[in-house]
């Protein structure tokens, strides 16, 4: 940010010290605020550059398919994906004519229908539920409880988010199908066995897998930020506890749970691999349509249905961001709540209540997060007669050591990896703070704005690949010359727009609520709106930017599609598609270098956590 | 693209680096590419003397699995024989990214495409205006494909490897059913794991099979002879015992594995890589369904705009010669295209060949393919 320009001025005045040094030195402040000045106006004119490179032109070159076919501007191939009642369900008869009491008692009847859009809404609205129900207690452990090993078990929530579908299917299948662990131990106590796998229950259970984590993540994250002299406040003037909770604590954590909420949702909506891997084709999602339509070069129909995917999203998100708008609670500043001690203190049910229900949680969440990746690491040291081995690491170092040039071996994976998801955290950052800025200002329209900039969580991630093809790797014809990007840089701006929304929704909320008379005395002081958002906002909403920056790194460390397409040379690709490469007929291989990835996400976090958790309270 | 830092590359003459004005970061680092539009295809005539290099197009897996795979013997030998160098692409989306290359105007990067198959032929020529493939023309050896496996009416795409789409069993949990009609029975039910057609190879090939089992009602005659019956019926009663359908080959082999059910649609190499890991075989049967299984064979394809198109065909000699043919095919784990083919004593034991081959030809699939696909997925997947 700003802070770029300070190193080689800074010599510049060193050296012009003996001509003038007052001079200089006047005027290097003078140039200083010119910078800082514009600093927010380079920033965003940057921040929409990038989005408008990696992002909304490719997007756009393919989604516009669905409405220009064959060089004409038609609405038909989009009337015929919504008249479709395969498609849409019982909605299909609105749009066919028929009158929303007549759709309404068609939805109540017993042969509803709620086609492939309304069923991806439905599996997704009860991932959503059941994220929630699996994430909230696990932020009511992490903000209000002081144990050893806290803060290592919250950098390692972001865990699942980066594991590839394939690997989140192994350690099902050896978690939950016939002869897993989960009927293993119910034999073994004269129960079950349970059938879980091709069932709506077991994709549930692998969203929330995804997705409970980020819920307690955002909520961890608001339930920390919560001044605790309101608190104070309220208890001394009188409140109970659970009163103080109602009326001072939910308030702001609610945004964050509903946040949480709303991106499960998006998420989920737009599921694709895990759906077929642990559910089968009945319960196909959208995307799966639109994956199978791209394939066969069937554009229009695609795109008409990521169009109508990415409306859905963006209604949700659009929601959820006007009633974030309405729900600021303004504080003046951060000292957080005390944690109290896991340990009971005292036996009184006020102490005993809550401890047994997170005891009750920690059983379950074990049951879904901790097994399955149990099993993936069990996975990785099983050979192919159920023998415990070392051959799959083996294969590793074999592959390092005598992989061809041509082929993915795995020590560059994890390099790019680290570094990509630096870089794009780097680029990630400055442009989620620069928007979440820009939509914290108020004006009409605004959650239309914050909806759009939130579109690379809403679109389909098949065409977003697709775009990145046409419109990067292909490249435009300008003047007689093909321009093409490709390689590394766009790799790391491909993540840092996938990862940026996250660095948005982690600090706009925090910069909202932000008393505006800290902003107003700073500015009245002289400070630039760039010098008070640096030394004035940011450090009040740290927890939020660290959060933001960790999600990024998550994004860039899992992310697969963009990559594969903007990896064209050999050297580019990261663990995720050494992951993919590395699937043969057994998972073994392919299952160790998903260990790989999950020890070095982890490392990751907990450096980063730690370094970033410094701050922590300021 | 590994063109970029390649000095010797004649497809792109002049190189600049751009900048992008203001791109936070992402600015100024290389992977911003500018190249004159009209490719500058080799006129320059500046690498004359230099040793030819030869851009084959292939599928992943052909150059890098983590079992086997024939890519770096095949670089190597066919760089011992003739004087030129052999470089890999791999794009991601396979075949349809030289056809996303030819309906953008972007050049096409690469000399010839190596794992075509019929589908995917029929689906390049009902997208892509022009050709997109050359005709094969003189290719030395290709007399010797078997007849059953040349796909392609027009003559572009020389067969160079098959492989049988079968089911594969655990002998120790179950005797898989020798007929189609086996499989609606009681004793097996949700016993069979198979795959998405719109997703999967396997998966497509065993619906296939299905439709030339049934017929499809209009054009195609089942061979089971019954007008009233088509491959839906077969697969609505296929469902209601309780068939899995999973996304990839890689989903259903992992869930077999995992002992969710005794039979999975799969290829009949299955026992060479079984004897590969010193597996036990009973749990790697293999079963054709009344005798058949769908062939799959791969073809390769000079393209219409390559650069050296001699020399592609030279390969395309090459990969058809006897011995390389064995080699192929063992490192492949799939079937040679020819007869003449040299493939180690006791390969046949273990990669198993059916009494009948099915498959669909290119006009049998052409305007008919994507109609069976969707009408089984919305059959399947209605709610």
């Amino acid at each position: 940010m700003s802070d770029g320009s300070r190193g080689p001025v800074g010599e510049e005045s060193r050296s012009g010290e003996h001509s003038d040094g007052g001079r200089v030195a006047a005027g290097w402040h003078r140039l200083r605020d010119r910078l800082e000045r514009r600093a927010l106006a380079t920033a965003s004119a940057a921040t929409v550059a990038v989005l408008l490179v990696v992002f909304y032109y490719p997007v756009g070159t393919v989604l516009v398919e669905s409405v220009v076919v064959n060089g004409a501007v038609t609405l038909a191939v989009f009337a015929e994906v919504v008249r479709d009642p395969f498609y849409t369900g019982e909605f299909a008869r609105l749009f066919a004519g028929e009158g929303p009491l007549a759709v309404a008692r068609a939805f109540l009847g017993p042969e509803r229908r709620l086609g492939i859009v309304g069923f991806t809404a439905y599996q997704a609205a009860l991932s959503t539920l059941v994220s929630v129900a699996l994430g909230v207690p696990g932020a009511y452990l992490l903000a209000r409880f002081e144990f050893p090993g806290r803060r290592t078990l919250r950098s390692l929530t972001i865990v699942p988010f980066v594991l590839p579908s394939i690997m989140v299917a192994v350690g099902f299948v050896a978690a939950f199908g016939r002869t897993g662990t989960l009927n293993t131990v119910l034999a073994a106590v004269g129960l079950g066995p349970v059938e879980l796998m091709f069932t709506l229950e077991a994709i549930l259970i692998a969203h929330a897998f995804y997705n409970a984590p980020l819920v307690a993540r955002v909520t961890t994250a608001a339930w920390e930020s919560v001044d605790a002299s309101a608190v104070e406040t309220a208890r001394s003037l009188g409140a109970g506890p659970f009163q103080a909770f109602r009326h001072v604590v939910a308030p702001q954590v609610y945004p964050a749970v509903l946040l949480g909420a709303a991106l499960t949702f998006v998420f989920t909506f737009g599921t694709f691999p895990i759906v077929l891997a642990l559910g089968g084709f009945e319960l196909a999602t959208v995307e799966v349509f639109v994956y199978r339509l791209a394939r066969d070069l069937n554009y229009a129909e695609a795109a008409a249905l990521a169009v109508l995917e990415l409306l859905i999203s963006l209604s949700v998100l659009a929601a959820y961001l006007r009633y974030e708008a309405s729900h600021t609670v303004t504080s003046r500043g951060v000292r957080p709540l005390p944690r109290r001690p896991l340990r009971l203190p005292e036996l009184t049910a006020r102490e005993l209540l809550p401890r047994l229900g997170l005891g009750v949680y920690a059983l379950v969440a074990a049951l879904v997060f901790l097994v399955p990746i149990a099993s993936m690491l069990f996975a990785s040291v099983t050979g192919g007669d159920g023998a415990l081995t070392l051959d799959h690491y083996r294969f590793l170092l074999e592959r390092q050591r005598t992989g061809a040039a041509f082929q993915v071996r795995p020590w560059p994976a994890v390099r790019n990896s680290l570094v990509f998801a630096a870089a794009s955290a780097l680029v990630a950052l400055p442009m989620g703070v620069v928007v979440a800025v820009v939509t914290t200002r108020r004006y009409r329209g605004r959650a239309l704005v914050g909806a759009v900039a939130m579109a690379p969580f809403a679109v389909s991630g098949i065409l977003v690949g697709l775009g990145l093809l046409r419109g990067l790797v292909f490249g435009v014809e300008i003047a007689g010359w093909r321009i093409a990007v490709a390689g590394s840089a766009a790799i790391v701006a491909a993540h840092a727009v996938a990862g940026y929304p996250f660095v948005v929704r982690t600090v706009a909320p925090g910069l909202e609520s932000l008393d505006r008379s800290l902003v107003e005395s700073a500015r009245a002081l002289g400070a630039s709106r760039a010098r008070v958002l640096r030394d004035v906002e940011l450090p009040l909403v740290w927890p939020g930017v660290v959060a933001g920056a960790a999600f990024a790194v998550a994004i860039s460390m899992g992310e697969f599609t963009a990559t594969v397409v903007l990896a064209t040379g050999a050297d580019a690709y990261t663990m995720p598609v050494a992951i993919e490469r590395f699937i043969g007929r057994r998972l073994g291989p392919a299952t160790a270098m998903g260990v790989v990835l999950l020890v070095v996400t982890g490392l990751s976090f907990v450096v980063i956590e730690r370094l970033g958790g410094e701050y922590d309270g300021i | 693209m590994t063109d970029e830092t390649d000095p010797t590359s004649r497809r792109y003459t002049r190189r600049g680096v751009l900048a992008l004005g203001g791109a936070a970061g992402a600015a100024g680092l290389a992977g911003c590419s500018a190249t004159p539009s009209d490719g500058g295809t080799g006129s320059d005539g500046e690498n004359g003397d230099a040793t030819p290099t030869l851009t084959v197009a292939t599928y992943e897996s052909f150059i890098d699995a983590p079992s086997v795979s024939p890519g770096e013997w095949v670089k190597t030998e066919f760089e011992s024989r003739v004087d030129a160098e052999l470089e890999w692409a791999t794009p991601d989306n396979e075949v349809n990214y030289y056809v996303e290359r030819a309906t953008s105007g972007a050049p096409i990067d690469a000399d010839l495409y190596v794992g075509l198959t019929t589908e995917d032929l029929v689906r390049v020529d009902e997208t892509v205006d022009d050709d997109l493939f050359a005709a094969a023309g003189e290719v030395d050896g290709a007399d010797t494909v078997r007849d059953g496996l040349r796909f392609d009416p027009f003559d572009r795409a020389v067969p160079f490897d098959t492989g049988y789409v079968s089911l594969v069993y655990d002998g120790t949990e179950t005797t898989a059913p020798e007929t189609f009609a086996g499989l609606l029975e009681d004793g097996h039910t949700g016993d069979l794991i198979a795959q998405n057609p719109g997703g999967s190879a396997t998966g497509r090939a065993f619906l296939l099979h299905t439709v030339s089992r049934f017929g499809d009602g209009e054009a195609i005659e089942g061979d089971d002879g019954d007008a009233d019956y088509d491959y839906l019926d077969y697969w609505a009663e296929l469902q209601a015992n309780d068939v899995r359908v999973l996304g990839s080959w890689e989903d259903a082999y992992s869930a077999w594995s995992g002992d969710e059910a005794p039979m999975v649609v799969s290829y009949s190499t299955d026992q060479v890589f079984a004897d590969m890991e010193d597996a036990n075989l009973e749990e790697h049967q293999i079963r054709f369904l009344n005798d058949q299984a769908y062939a799959t064979p791969e073809g390769m394809a000079v393209f219409a705009d390559a650069d050296e198109p001699d020399l592609a065909r030279e390969f395309m000699s090459f990969l058809l010669e006897p011995d390389v043919q064995g080699e192929i095919a063992e490192r492949n784990v799939a079937f040679p295209a020819t007869d003449a083919a040299e493939l180690p004593d006791g390969y046949a034991d273990l990669a198993k060949t059916p009494a009948e081959a099915v498959t669909f030809n290119y006009d049998e699939l052409q305007g008919s393919l994507d109609g069976w696909i969707s009408e089984w997925e919305r059959q399947f997947a209605g709610n």
